[in-house]
């Protein structure tokens, strides 16, 4: 008889004992370990589960936080994830997601704590949309289905957890917006015609992919009085304009979300993402004296003709089509603090850009 | 039923520096401030510079001020640290 053994490393994680669901959940809960919402109660079965998923050891290094050099193990977000509610099969996405969120250009220390109050906004592409159940139509800003809300929860969680984000410790935000809870959405690549975001952000259309940007709440628009491209995409640039002038002059990466009615009109007109992106690169941008307007004329300065545009490049706009069939609306989603956070886009279980092994 | 569950955070992580040995005094001491950069740290600085002047006998008040206010500050001022006794590092709103 062949004895295999099996080297199971163990969880590096405190065990707690409780009676009941409910002892779990106010253990839980007065330790200040959740967001408020019941948890699922994160055992080691259920843990492991998710570790074996993604194939990884427990103590699998996911990153390190730039600012305070925390490193963040794989068993810790598993941990956060189940609790969020995550099955096994949501795990890649969220290893993904904070593998990007601890990329420096994304300024995670103070895209959490900051007084601005953003959270982290979740695009999701690529086939493994499809795997998770993962839907870009109905609602899809708000609780769309299944796996969008816990894989946005768990985002959130493992900040409250893992880097102390929450209110009033490391999390300063002054109002902070609902999308802290959770805020995931896949995009419709089914029903478009347009290249999906992580391919217009440089991947291959058939690799799964999270996009991570530190984002304001979404602005809802409404224009159902057109189907020319220019007057739809100016009701979107005058909102961005609004963001420019009643919240934050600096220039970032937006996020327009366009459901399929208005998506139709562009796309019948042949207009791609990048079409729009050159549209709202052009029209998207203030004079700084326009902040007399509103109530701000004590920072204008001599600065009153310096145009403000709301897009450091064309690349910045993260055009995503996402929403349910009917309706002339769409969203404008607002970076945290402009450039000071930037997007990041990384493949799910694939390293894209690698350098062959040396020989 | 008895749930076994795990502790979600990060717990006691390892911390990647040591403090630096405290001051006996301030007496004669260079200090360091730095700001974020917005305007409630003005009014604040200023008044703490007076009181480690007159109150503590501070010799040198060196101010700098972060280039970005949500991120560390800038490696040239962390590079200045060196040469200071004291560090008073603020965030104001």
């Amino acid at each position: 008889m062949l004895l295999v053994e099996v080297l199971v490393q163990h969880l590096a994680s405190r065990v707690y004992q409780a009676d009941s669901v409910s002892a779990v959940q106010e253990l839980y809960h007065s330790n200040g370990w959740t967001d408020g919402l019941p948890i699922v109660p994160p055992t080691e079965d259920a843990v492991r589960a998710c570790l074996d998923w993604v194939m990884m050891p427990p103590d699998q290094l996911i990153g390190v936080e730039p600012v305070r050099g925390l490193a963040i193990t794989a068993e810790k977000l598993a941990i956060n994830a189940v609790m969020a509610g995550c099955l096994p099969m949501h795990f890649p996405v969220v290893v993904t997601a904070w593998t990007a969120m601890m990329q420096e250009p994304f300024l995670l220390h103070g895209a959490t704590a900051s007084t601005g109050g953003c959270a982290i906004l979740v695009v999701i592409n690529g086939p493994i949309r499809r795997e998770i159940g993962a839907s870009g139509t109905f609602n899809a800003l708000g609780n769309s289905d299944r796996a969008t809300s816990v894989i946005g929860r768990a985002i959130r969680l493992c900040l409250i957890n893992l880097l102390e984000a929450r209110p009033g410790a490391i999390d300063r935000s002054t109002l902070g917006h609902p999308g802290k809870f959770s805020f995931c959405v896949a995009e419709d690549e089914e029903d478009t015609s347009w290249k999906s975001l992580s391919e217009q952000r440089g991947l291959p259309r058939e690799a799964s992919a999270v996009t991570v940007m530190a984002a304001g709440a979404p602005r809802q628009i409404m224009n159902e009085w057109t189907t020319r491209p220019e007057e739809i995409l100016e009701t979107f640039a005058a909102d961005i304009r609004a963001n420019l002038r009643h919240y934050s002059i600096h220039p970032g990466n937006y996020a327009m979300i366009i459901p399929k009615q208005l998506r139709e009109h562009l796309q019948n007109a042949r207009w791609s993402k990048s079409d729009i992106a050159d549209f709202i690169w052009k029209r998207a941008r203030i004079k700084r004296g326009e902040w007399a307007e509103v109530g701000k004329g004590a920072v204008v300065r001599d600065k009153a003709d310096k145009v403000y545009p709301a897009l450091e490049s064309v690349d910045h706009l993260l055009v995503v089509a996402a929403g349910g069939p009917a309706g002339g609306f769409g969203a404008v989603i607002p970076p945290w603090l402009g450039n000071r956070s930037r997007a990041v886009t990384l493949p799910i279980g694939a390293c894209v850009d690698c350098e062959p092994p040396k020989k | 039923m008895t749930f076994r569950v795990l502790d979600p955070t990060a717990g006691e992580t390892a911390t990647t520096g040591q403090r630096a040995p405290r001051l006996a005094t301030l007496e004669g001491k260079t200090v360091g401030f730095i700001s974020n950069g917005k305007v409630g740290t003005k009014g604040f600085f200023a008044h703490l510079e007076k009181i480690l002047r007159e109150e503590y006998g501070v010799a040198k008040v060196v101010s700098r001020t972060k280039s970005n206010y949500s991120a560390p500050a800038d490696a040239h001022i962390v590079a200045e640290i060196k040469q200071w006794d004291a560090v008073v590092s603020g965030i104001g709103d």
